[in-house]
C-alpha cells in the first residue's frame, strides 16, 4: 500500500504504535502524472504521512509555487506519492482513533457490524 | 475481397528444407491478418489496431472477428494488440461461397479446395512468425536442462470454486505479449494440456467465451490415423509438420457439420503437404471458419488464447484480459485519472489498466479474503515478469480490502469506476443484487467527482442494473451500452458519467425509497464528508 492511497483516505495518520515495515521500489517516473496529481492532494497530510515513515527526507512541508516544471521536485514527490510502500503497519484514524491494519501491503478497511 | 496471392501455383507439397521446413525469404508483401476479439468489442479492437498498427480494420458485425492488412516485416507489432484473443492469417477468403446442395457433394468440393488454394505467402508468414517466438522465448528465460529456453517450473497454486486448492508443477515461459499461464479449474471449463514444437509448455482452459459468434459450433479436429510418409525431397534430418484443422460453422443451410468438413478439408490438405494429423501436439493450426456462405481459411498464429495473459492466479470468474482491455479503453484513462475497482476479484481490471495506462492511477478492492490474496499475487507476478525483462517493476496500484458500500474514499475524489458486478450465476444471487446494485451505485455515487467522472460497468443481470440506474437519475446518467459475452452468458457493459449533482443534495439518492427518513449521522460516516 503506497503513500498515494492516503490522501484520498480520510484517514491521514500512520500509527507509530505498531511494528512498521516499509519498502521503496522503482515506479517509472511520470512527471505529467505527478504534477497533475498533486492539486488532489491533501498536502499537510502527505507530508506527516511520510513524515511517520521515516521518509520525509527533503520534501518541503509546504507545497512549493510552480512546481510543474520543477523536476527535481516532482521527482520528490513521486517518490514519496509512489515509491514507498507500507508492507506492515497500521493506518489510524484521526478522529475516532479507529486503526485499520495494513498486512503484506493491503491496508483492511472493513467496518465492524456496530460501526457500519 | 480478392484473393491475397499471386499464386505460382505451388501445389505439390512443399519441399521441406531446414529446420521449420519453408523457405524464408526477405522480401515484404502484404497480407490479411485476422483476430478474435471479444464479442462487442470489434470497434475498440479495431481502434486500437489502428492506433499501433496504422491499419483500417474491417469488422465482422457481431461475430467477433476483425481483419486488416499488414506488410510483413510488421509482422511482430501484431503481437502487441491486447484487444485481441488469437489471430491468424488469412489463406483464403470466400464472400459468396457456393455450398452445393448435398452433403456429398459440398464434401468433396472442400477436398478439392485444398489444392487450389494459395498457401505459401500464408505458410511463409506462420514460418516467419514461429521463428519470431523463437527469438523472444529464449532470451527471457535460463537455460534450462531440457534444451532451448525452458523456464524454471514453477509450483503454482490454483484455487477452485469448491475451493479446494490444486497444487500443478508447470514449466512456463514468458514472452513479450503472452504469459503463458496456468489456469482455474471450475466446474464450467475444462483443461487441456498443448505441448508445442516450442519450448513452451501451456495450459489452456477452451471456455464458452471464446467469441465465436452466433450459432459456431468450435470442434476438435478429427484425428487422421495413418503412416507417416516420408516427403519426397525431404532432407534428412527435417521434420515432418504436426496440423490440426479447426472448424466453426454457423448458419442454417449447410449440409454438413462442422466435424465433417474438418474431416474431408484435413484429409485433404494432408495428401497435399504430407503433414502428420495431431489433434494436441501440432506445429499448424489450419482454420476452417463458415459464417453462412462467407469462408475463411486461415493459419493460427496463436497458441492459445491471449485472453489470459495477466492473470496467473484465478478465481470463479476471472475475466479475460482482452475485455478488460476493451472496458478500460471505454473509459479513456487520462493522466492523474484515479480509477477504482470496488470489486476486483483477482484484480484483473485493474492490472491490465496499470499496463496498459500508466499515466492513471488504480486502486484495486474487494471484501473477501481470497480475493484480495489473489490480486496481490496477481500483481506481484506481473511485477516480477517486469523485472525479470530488465524493465522497471512498479505499477500505479494498490490493493484495499473494503466494503463496497462504505468505500474509504473521501467524496467526490474517483475519477472512473470500473469493475465487472456479480452475476448471480457464478456468484452471488439474483434476489442479493436488488439490494446490493442500488447500494453499490450510490457509494459509487458518492465518490466519482460531479460532472467528469465516469463508470464502466461489467453485468449480466441487466434487467436489475438498468431499473437500479433509472433510479438514480440524479447521480447517473446512461451514456453508451456495449453487449458482449462472457462465459456463454450475455452481458453488457455499461458506460455512465456522473451527474453534476451533489451527492446528498439530490432527492433520488435517498436510501431504500425512504425518502422521509433523513441520513444518519454515525461517527464512520461524517469523516466521509468533504
Amino acid at each position: 500500500m503506497c503513500i498515494c492511497i492516503l490522501y484520498l483516505n480520510v484517514l491521514s495518520r500512520i500509527s507509530g504504535s505498531q511494528a512498521t515495515e516499509v519498502k521503496v521500489s522503482e515506479v517509472e517516473f511520470n512527471p505529467n502524472f505527478v504534477s497533475r496529481m498533486i492539486p488532489k492532494l491533501e498536502w499537510s497530510a502527505l507530508v506527516q504521512a511520510a513524515d511517520g515513515l521515516g521518509h520525509l527526507q527533503d520534501l518541503p512541508t509546504e507545497l512549493i509555487a510552480d512546481y510543474e516544471a520543477n523536476e527535481d521536485f516532482l521527482r520528490k514527490v513521486h517518490r514519496v506519492l509512489l515509491e514507498v510502500e507500507v508492507l506492515e503497519g497500521c493506518l489510524q484514524c484521526p478522529e475516532s482513533g479507529r486503526e485499520f491494519p495494513i498486512t503484506r501491503g493491503v491496508p483492511n478497511m472493513l467496518l465492524n457490524e456496530e460501526e457500519a | 475481397m480478392s484473393s491475397q496471392d499471386s499464386s505460382d501455383g505451388q501445389q505439390c507439397p512443399l519441399v521441406v528444407v531446414g529446420e521449420t521446413g519453408f523457405q524464408v525469404s526477405d522480401e515484404v508483401y502484404t497480407v490479411t491478418i485476422g483476430a478474435t476479439v471479444p464479442t462487442g468489442f470489434e470497434n475498440t479492437a479495431a481502434e486500437e489496431v489502428q492506433e499501433k498498427i496504422g491499419a483500417n480494420a474491417k469488422i465482422s458485425k457481431d461475430r467477433g472477428r476483425i481483419y486488416f492488412q499488414i506488410t510483413t516485416d510488421k509482422l511482430s507489432q501484431v503481437h502487441h494488440l491486447r484487444s485481441v484473443d488469437n489471430l491468424f492469417v488469412v489463406v483464403e477468403e470466400y464472400d459468396n461461397y457456393q455450398f452445393k446442395d448435398s452433403k456429398e457433394e459440398t464434401l468433396e468440393d472442400l477436398q478439392k479446395l485444398a489444392s487450389k488454394l494459395p498457401w505459401s505467402d500464408a505458410l511463409k508468414v506462420w514460418n516467419m512468425n514461429t521463428t519470431l517466438k523463437k527469438k523472444r522465448g529464449p532470451h527471457r528465460q535460463p537455460q534450462g536442462p531440457r534444451g532451448r529456453g525452458r523456464g524454471k517450473a514453477n509450483k503454482v497454486t490454483l484455487e477452485t470454486d469448491t475451493m479446494q486448492t490444486e497444487t500443478i508443477e508447470t514449466d512456463t515461459v514468458v514472452t513479450d505479449t503472452v504469459v503463458t499461464d496456468t489456469v482455474e479449474t471450475d466446474a464450467i471449463d475444462t483443461v487441456e494440456t498443448l505441448t508445442t514444437q516450442e519450448e513452451e509448455l501451456e495450459l489452456e482452459a477452451p471456455t464458452a467465451d471464446q467469441g465465436e459468434g452466433a450459432g459456431g459450433v468450435r470442434t476438435p479436429a478429427l484425428e487422421i490415423l495413418g503412416e507417416q510418409q516420408e516427403v519426397p525431397g525431404q532432407e534428412l534430418g527435417a521434420k515432418v509438420l504436426k496440423f490440426r484443422v479447426t472448424c466453426n460453422r454457423a448458419g442454417d443451410k449447410h449440409s454438413f457439420s462442422s466435424n465433417e468438413a474438418a474431416r474431408d478439408f484435413g484429409g485433404a490438405v494432408q495428401e497435399l503437404f504430407q503433414w502428420k494429423a495431431d489433434m494436441t501436439k501440432f506445429d499448424i493450426e489450419v482454420l476452417l471458419n463458415i459464417h453462412n456462405v462467407e469462408m475463411v481459411i486461415g493459419i493460427a498464429l496463436t497458441e492459445e488464447s491471449l485472453h489470459r495473459r495477466n492473470i496467473t492466479h484465478f478465481g470463479p470468474t476471472t475475466l479475460r484480459s482482452t475485455l478488460c482491455y476493451g472496458m478500460l479503453r471505454l473509459c479513456k484513462p487520462q493522466a492523474s485519472d484515479v480509477i477504482l475497482d470496488p470489486m476486483c476479484g483477482t484484480g484483473a481490471i485493474p492490472l491490465e489498466g496499470a499496463i496498459e495506462w500508466q499515466q492513471a492511477f488504480y486502486l484495486a478492492g474487494d471484501n473477501n479474503d481470497m480475493a484480495v490474496s489473489r490480486t496481490v499475487n496477481n500483481i506481484c507476478h506481473i511485477q516480477k515478469k517486469r523485472r525479470d525483462k530488465g524493465s522497471i517493476s512498479g505499477l500505479p496500484i494498490d490493493t484495499v480490502q473494503w466494503d463496497l458500500c462504505h468505500l474509504p474514499m473521501r467524496t467526490s475524489s474517483v475519477d472512473i469506476i470500473i469493475t465487472d458486478m456479480p452475476f448471480g450465476k457464478r456468484m452471488g444471487s439474483r434476489k442479493n443484487n436488488w439490494d446490493l446494485y442500488p447500494s453499490c451505485l450510490k457509494e459509487m455515487a458518492r465518490v466519482t467527482r460531479p460532472g467528469s467522472g465516469k463508470a464502466v460497468i461489467l453485468t449480466q443481470d441487466k434487467k436489475c442494473f438498468q431499473k437500479a440506474i433509472s433510479r438514480m437519475g440524479g447521480l447517473w446518467r446512461k451514456h453508451h451500452t456495449v453487449w458482449v459475452n462472457v462465459g456463454g452468458l450475455h452481458a453488457g457493459v455499461f458506460l455512465l458519467k456522473r451527474t453534476l449533482g451533489i451527492f446528498g443534495q439530490i432527492a433520488e439518492d435517498s436510501r431504500e425509497g425512504k425518502e422521509s427518513k433523513p441520513h444518519e449521522e454515525k461517527p464512520g460516516e461524517e469523516r466521509k464528508k468533504e
